[in-house]
């Protein structure tokens, strides 16, 4: 095995020639594509990485806003349900105010038709009474009914005591008047004996006056200055009023 | 056409030009050749680079081997790749093309001489000691001689010769007898058993700028790294009391 020493010592030049040529025209220039195309391929990266970020950030900024508009959507739904049942409420206080309102006027109405109802029960029983009362008086003992409630009047007079003939001798006195009201005419008559009865028990100058009126029911009074003696059917057909309102009170009773 | 003869043993035989000390053989000329097709292949290719994800045929080609290239001292040496780069890739890209062309009528790999092969083996065995120097500092690698007695510093150096002589005797022996082997072949069976043989002698020309390559690696790698090994070593039970 020869070796040639000039071959030799050739070939290690070449070989660092042929070493600083490819250093020169193909490490540094691959190595330097290779990086810059790790750099742009590293910076594509990083820019899709941005776009990720971007694109996440975007995504949680999104349902940061749909969270928000949900929690919106429910503040509005519920204070629109409490504005509706407020209002609910407030319809249902007017209505029963309404209905409370339409209920006193009925119970009022009711009772204004029951006291009228009374009333003229009261007078057509009053009438009826009186009547039928007459009628039998008339019957039975050939009374008059209206002389028998003058003759009752009287003999109220003649047993006055003497405290309540003061009462109504003051304003006789004076020159007042005493007034005999009577739900009939008094015949004459009558007038006469009243006024003899009046100034012999009460005073002799004292005017009488006689009035009738259909307010005192069957009945006659004596008034002066606001003393007054009374015969009437009043308290009979108080009675039966009394009567009557406690038999459609418990009929009422029984219906509800 | 025969450029060796079957009785020359090597490329350097035959001289081409000679004047005075100055003789230009076939070993020369070839090496020229291979020389002149890296750098202007390289100048070629280099010359409209393009940084961006597409690329020449030729660029990606290229990329590819020298990503690869790197990727073996990467494995071995971990750091550093690019300070030993050039060196090794010039040996890989010079004895492969060199193998390679053999295919070529008429061509004679200089890889088939032995002075080639001993200049590229001297050439790593110088690298070696310079790589560890330049990363340890003389006394460091020095000492990796008397390491783990100074008993073994003889065997060091018989080492360093030894594994000189063999990468150069290797890479000589395995292409040169290749060629032989062809030769003899082509004058026994001369139609189909040679062309056989010829990409046989491809692989093998891979393979060995591949082993050369890489025993390099290894060589400069134990010169750089065995300090580095012990390193931690003896830096742990420290990092541990901290």
């Amino acid at each position: 095995m020869h070796i040639d020493w000039f071959v030799f010592f050739s070939q290690i030049v070449n070989f660092l020639i042929l070493l600083f040529l490819l250093k020169k025209f193909l490490y540094g220039r691959i190595i330097g594509a290779i990086d810059a195309r790790k750099a742009k391929i590293g910076a594509l990266f990083a820019e899709a990485e941005q776009s990720r970020q971007d694109a996440r950030t975007a995504a949680e900024d999104c349902e940061r806003k749909r969270q928000d508009l949900e929690e919106r959507y429910e503040q509005s739904l519920n204070e629109a349900r409490r504005e509706v049942e407020t209002y609910r409420e407030r319809l249902m206080e007017k209505a029963r105010e309404e209905v409370d309102y339409l209920k006193v006027r009925w119970t009022e109405a009711l009772r204004a038709e029951r006291n009228n109802f009374l009333h003229e029960l009261r007078q057509l029983a009053g009438r009826q009474i009186y009547a039928a009362t007459r009628r039998v008086l008339k019957d039975l003992a050939d009374l008059n009914l209206e002389e028998r409630i003058v003759e009752v009047l009287l003999a109220r007079i003649a047993t006055m005591d003497e405290n309540e003939r003061g009462k109504f001798r003051g304003p006789a006195r004076e020159g007042g008047t005493i007034t005999v009201t009577c739900a009939f005419d008094i015949p004459t008559a009558t007038q006469v004996r009243l006024n003899d009865t009046l100034h012999r028990y009460l005073s002799g100058d004292m005017d009488v006056a006689y009035v009738r009126s259909d307010d005192i029911l069957s009945g006659c009074e004596l008034r002066s200055d606001g003393h007054k003696i009374s015969w009437s059917m009043k308290d009979y057909l108080d009675t039966i009023e009394e009567r009557f309102y406690s038999a459609l009170y418990e009929e009422a009773q029984e219906r509800t | 056409m025969e450029v060796v003869a079957i009785n020359q043993i090597s490329p350097d035989q035959v001289i081409l030009f000679s004047w005075w000390f100055v003789t230009i053989s076939a070993t020369l000329l070839y090496t020229w050749l291979v020389m002149g097709v890296l750098v202007i292949g390289s100048i070629l290719i280099t010359g409209n680079l393009s940084s961006d994800p597409t690329m020449t045929r030729w660029q990606s080609v290229l990329e590819v081997l020298v990503e690869t290239i790197r990727s073996e001292i990467r494995d071995v040496v971990k750091d550093d790749v690019d300070t030993y780069f050039p060196f090794i890739g010039t040996l890989f890209l010079f004895i492969l093309f060199s193998n390679l062309f053999t295919f070529i009528p008429g061509y004679v790999a200089p890889t088939s001489s032995l002075t080639t092969t001993a200049a590229l083996a001297i050439m790593v065995f110088f690298a070696v000691p310079i790589y560890g120097i330049s990363k340890q500092g003389i006394i460091e690698y020095l000492k990796e001689y008397f390491r783990p007695t100074f008993i073994f510093f003889p065997f060091h150096v018989m080492g360093e010769f030894s594994r000189t002589l063999a990468l150069a005797v290797r890479l000589f022996g395995n292409l040169m007898s290749h060629e032989k082997v062809i030769a003899i072949l082509l004058a026994v069976t001369p139609l189909f058993f040679p062309v056989v043989m010829q990409v046989l002698g491809l692989l093998i020309g891979i393979i060995q700028a591949y082993i050369f390559a890489v025993l390099t690696i290894v060589y400069i790698a134990s010169a750089t790294q065995s300090h580095e090994e012990a390193e931690p070593q003896t830096k742990e039970p420290n990092s541990t009391n901290h």
